[in-house]
């Protein structure tokens, strides 16, 4: 299935074999064509990718504050960042969430796929629903769940209009438990992706397997858990990779959910790193979380890439 | 696809009928769990502020009134701007089709040229691309909004065009690549000796068999991009913020009474354009998501 | 129509040196065929004639004219591939008629061209469908359409036809051996069978690693093997290897075999195969080489008239019809040998019978070097 493979493959022969040797500037630009097409946007990656990593990594070693400024002042950033306890709570909240929204969306993901994986009719229609929220704008799915769960219009009221008049949800306005209903709406956006990963992974095990641990007179839950889902088991890390990658990026959500609130109770590092840049102008603050946001995510998908690309399981 | 378990003979018996009903009976509530707050959205835009207070949450409108998607549509106020979610929703079309386009177009021919004529590094030309589709984007904020401005972008949705094709390059790319990789290079051989050149093998050969990536591509850039909130709320001022950042701002004002079915009218107008590209293109969207599952 | 010559050409990949100096040279008209195991280089030999892979040294003329830097296009070469590489997107007609569409030629001449293709190879009435429609044999009706249409100085075949089942592949071989009798294009051809090799070939090229080891005419391939690899690869059942030791017997040059070395089978008499003309190979362990036709069942009537047909008493340990003849495998002395006797032969598995060696068709070989003697 998907994850394909940047492996290298011995060489084909096409690559730079073709293109002839007459002389000329047509000739010799007729040669490189491949790397002239290729150039531009190479470019532009190499400018707006790793230019701006570095100009992000200068402007955090200078005492920027509402402007850039380009006078290097050392790590003062970084270490103002680590004692402001707005950002305590950003990584701490980033933790839980992290966690649970992880852990959460693989449960249900890997529940779902199992069960769409038996001969369910309808399964087109079923999963087709299970994946839609992520065809939605965070913005989007934000606006619908804060009302969802505003206490006074949402859920709690409507459990009390039945007659439950002492039924409390208001996880929203509480500062404590406001980062959990940013895993509820997550949750429900993304566990459908996880899904589609998941089944597209059971169809591709080999039949055969199945067959004879079936003969073996191994049961159906027996058969996927001892033998399908380990055989499967690259997929939970392409998974638990996107899935965590989906949370350290995490902005617009908290932005239309909560807005970091109340107070700053459920901000993440996204959040923080643009209020510090754009509302509370420091910039090298700014800067500073943005790179640890860098690092977490880097920390994460290099090993993953690396043994990606090692291993050449899957091309 | 077929399912996994098809290799096996069906279970008989009254304790495998009820398994199965209880099966069903679970994807049933994950279901509702799915389609409730869509369905929410949509009945609660239907409704008339008085029923909204008086009536249930999950009550059906006792009748449909458009006049909360009309009034979300060319009336409410974005900020002081009072010109409904329209000229915003115009902006995201503005801004998505020519970013789709390009992306699209140097993702087919950057995949072409790494797979099909690969010059020394193009493997770690593809990595560093790659990378690139990793990048939290809170990274490159602050330098982006400075070179916008350099440019003389900032604020427009030329600068918005800009961003979205350079940070979608490495999706496209990746699509592409890994799609061309498993067209045969024998075919690139016959055409070559053929006489058909780099373009012309791109024109008449890669590209007409790359309608499934295209496809996949163009659907997957566009609801990226179409949802994309960051960069909007950045890179965009006032009459040039796409869509979510307009449907953000109207439902976070403060100011008047709290209209929650213009605010869920607003959320659909918003929603309405990727979810119809889903449910006509599901499958692909799907492909989409897959395949594009090394980046996230 | 062309000639072909190959001088000392080279390829490495970076460290990896994969031919290492080919010299071949081919006169107008020959098909020549390059055989080996895969990995031995003979595909990408055939790429650079193709001028689809750099050549690393050395030079490749077509007609005299040096075509090492020449583009593809320019070689006068058409090729067909082993996955046929039609363009999947494109009809028959438009595939076929795609390198002239390159060339710019005109629809109408393009289309006259098509048909006379179509026509010699028949599939005209598969002109209209895509690739995907047609069966194994129909696309490769197709990709040689492709190949023929242009009329090219140079055929290059890529193993096209080791995609198909094996009663079409015969067919087909067939066919492209009719095909080259009347267009009498000079072709080279890479294969790792050997029948296609024997069949096709006005000479044969055995490659292994990247080496040439021998170039000949398919008889003269198969029956004066330049070394046991050579001998080994071509044959079916293989050539039998004997070990044994030269020696003489009176005025007799012969191989002693099997246990003891106690089987004297003595070489046809020939000026150079007397006994000092032998030198240093008297009494030196050599390998013999027999093939399995050479083996057969003992018949008076043959032996009386040719000396050169060595008497052999051995034990029979399994049959193998096959129909038009027996393989039967036999004890010579302790050693295992293949024969290839008639069905009517009355030998039975387990029992003694007489059989004959055609001396006159043994190779030796030396042990150390393997090359023949």
């Amino acid at each position: 299935m998907t994850l394909q493979n940047p492996t290298y493959r011995p060489p084909a022969g096409t690559a730079d074999a073709a293109p002839p040797r007459p002389a000329g500037l047509r000739a010799l630009a007729q040669r490189h064509l491949s790397k002239l097409v290729v150039a531009p946007s190479f470019a532009a990656i190499l400018l707006f990718v790793y230019g701006f990593i570095a100009w992000t990594v200068y402007i955090s070693f200078t005492n920027s504050k509402m402007l850039p400024s380009y006078e290097l002042v050392g790590p003062d950033a970084f270490s103002k960042l680590w004692r402001i306890s707005r950002w305590y709570v950003a990584i701490e909240n980033l933790l839980i969430f992290g966690g649970l929204f992880i852990g959460i969306s693989l449960a249900i993901g890997i529940l779902l796929a199992v069960l769409l994986d038996q001969r369910i009719r309808g399964e087109g229609v079923l999963r087709t629903i299970y994946l839609y929220p992520m065809a939605l704008s965070f913005i989007v799915t934000g606006t619908a769940w804060k009302w969802i769960l505003n206490p006074t219009i949402g859920i709690q009221e409507f459990v009390r209009s039945l007659g439950f008049p002492a039924f409390t949800f208001d996880w929203i306005v509480q500062q404590d438990t406001a980062v959990y209903t940013l895993v509820i709406a997550a949750v429900w956006q993304s566990s459908g992706f996880v899904m589609a990963l998941f089944l597209a992974a059971l169809r591709g095990v080999d039949q055969e397997i199945i067959k004879a641990a079936y003969l073996d007179g191994a049961s159906l839950p027996r058969i996927y858990w001892g033998i399908v889902l380990p055989s499967i088991r690259p997929v939970f890390m392409s998974a638990f990779v996107i899935l965590a990658h989906l949370a350290v990026k995490s902005y617009d959500l908290v932005v239309a959910l909560t807005g970091g609130g109340p107070g700053y109770a459920s901000d993440l590092p996204a959040t923080f790193m643009y209020e510090m840049t754009f509302r509370r102008n420091q910039i090298a603050i700014g800067s500073a979380s943005a790179l640890m946001m860098l690092a977490t995510v880097v920390a994460i998908i290099v090993p993953y890439l690396y043994s990606e690309l090692k291993g050449g399981k899957r091309v | 696809m077929s399912s996994l378990t098809s290799a096996l003979p069906p279970a008989q018996g009254t304790g495998a009928r009820l398994a199965r009903w209880g099966l069903y009976l679970i994807l049933a509530l994950f279901a509702a769990y799915y389609l409730l707050p869509l369905l929410l959205m949509i009945a609660t835009s239907f409704k008339s502020p008085e029923e909204i207070r008086t009536g249930s949450l999950l009550s059906l409108p006792r009748e449909l009134s458009l006049d909360a998607w009309s009034y979300a549509w060319n009336r409410a106020c974005i900020g002081a701007d009072c010109r409904g979610m329209a000229p915003y929703f115009l902006n995201s079309v503005a801004i998505v089709v020519p970013s789709v386009v390009l992306s699209t177009l140097f993702g087919a021919l950057n995949g072409y040229a790494l797979t099909k004529w690969r010059f020394r590094g193009a493997n770690i030309v593809f990595a560093m691309i790659l990378f690139g589709s990793f990048l939290p984007s809170q990274v490159i904020l602050l330098p982006m909004a400075r070179t916008l401005g350099v440019l003389g972008l900032a604020g427009s949705t030329g600068g918005l065009v800009l961003v979205h094709v350079v940070y979608g390059l490495a999706f496209t790319t990746l699509f592409f690549r890994n799609y061309y990789v498993s067209i045969p290079d024998d075919l690139v051989k016959a055409a070559t000796i053929d006489g058909a050149g780099f373009f012309q093998i791109f024109t008449k050969i890669m590209l007409p068999l790359s309608l499934p990536i295209l496809v996949v591509t163009i659907i997957w850039q566009f609801t990226q991009i179409w949802n994309d909130f960051l960069f909007g709320a950045s890179f965009a001022a006032g009459g040039a913020q796409p869509v979510t950042v307009a449907l953000n701002n109207l439902v976070n004002t403060t100011t008047g009474v709290k209209q929650y079915n213009v605010d869920m009218a607003a959320a659909m107008i918003a929603g309405l354009p990727t979810l119809v590209v889903y449910v006509l293109a599901g499958k692909y969207f799907i492909r989409g998501l897959t395949a594009g599952s090394v980046k996230g | 129509m062309a000639t072909l010559s190959i001088n000392n050409v080279r390829k490495q990949y970076g460290a990896v040196e994969v031919l290492k100096g080919i010299d071949l040279t081919l006169a107008d008209g020959e098909f020549l065929v390059l055989l080996g195991p895969s990995g031995c280089g003979k595909s990408t030999l055939l790429n650079m004639i193709a001028g689809l892979e750099t050549i690393s040294a050395g030079e490749i003329r077509i007609d005299q004219r040096v075509v090492n830097g020449v583009h593809p296009k320019d070689r006068d070469i058409a090729m067909v591939f082993q996955s046929y590489a039609l363009y999947p997107n494109m009809t028959v007609a438009r595939n076929i008629g795609f390198s002239l569409e390159m060339r710019g030629q005109s629809k109408a001449e393009r289309d006259t061209a098509v048909r006379r293709v179509a026509k010699l190879l028949q599939i005209e009435h598969l002109l209209d469908r895509k690739p995907a429609q047609l069966s194994g044999g129909q696309r490769q009706r197709v990709a040689m359409g492709r190949a023929l249409v242009r009329d090219p100085k140079i055929f290059l075949f890529d193993e096209p036809l080791s995609n198909l089942d094996a009663k079409l592949r015969v067919d087909m071989r067939t066919e492209i051996k009719k095909l080259h009798q009347r267009l009498g294009t000079t072709v080279v051809y890479v294969t790792h069978d050997q029948i296609e090799a024997m069949t096709l070939a006005s000479r044969i090229a055995i490659m292994k690693e990247g080496v040439v080891q021998q170039f000949a005419p398919p008889q003269e391939v198969y029956e004066r093997p330049a070394n046991m690899y050579v001998a080994g690869f071509i044959g079916s059942p293989t050539m039998n290897f004997v070990r044994g030791t030269l020696s003489a017997e009176g005025d007799r040059l012969g191989v002693s075999v099997g246990r003891d070395r106690g089987l004297f089978l003595p070489l046809p008499e020939t000026p150079d195969q007397a006994p000092d003309q032998a030198g240093h190979w008297l009494g030196q362990e050599v390998i013999l080489g027999i093939r399995p036709e050479a083996v057969t069942c003992h018949d008076p009537a043959a032996a009386a008239g040719n000396p050169a047909l060595a008497r052999v008493s051995c034990r029979v340990d399994v049959l193998e019809p096959t129909g038009a003849d027996t393989i039967t495998y036999i004890q010579l002395n302790g050693q295992e040998v293949v024969a290839r006797i008639k069905p009517s032969d009355r030998v039975t598995e387990g029992a003694t019978a007489d059989f004959m060696i055609d001396m006159a068709r043994a190779n030796l070989f030396d042990p150390k070097t393997e090359q023949r003697i």
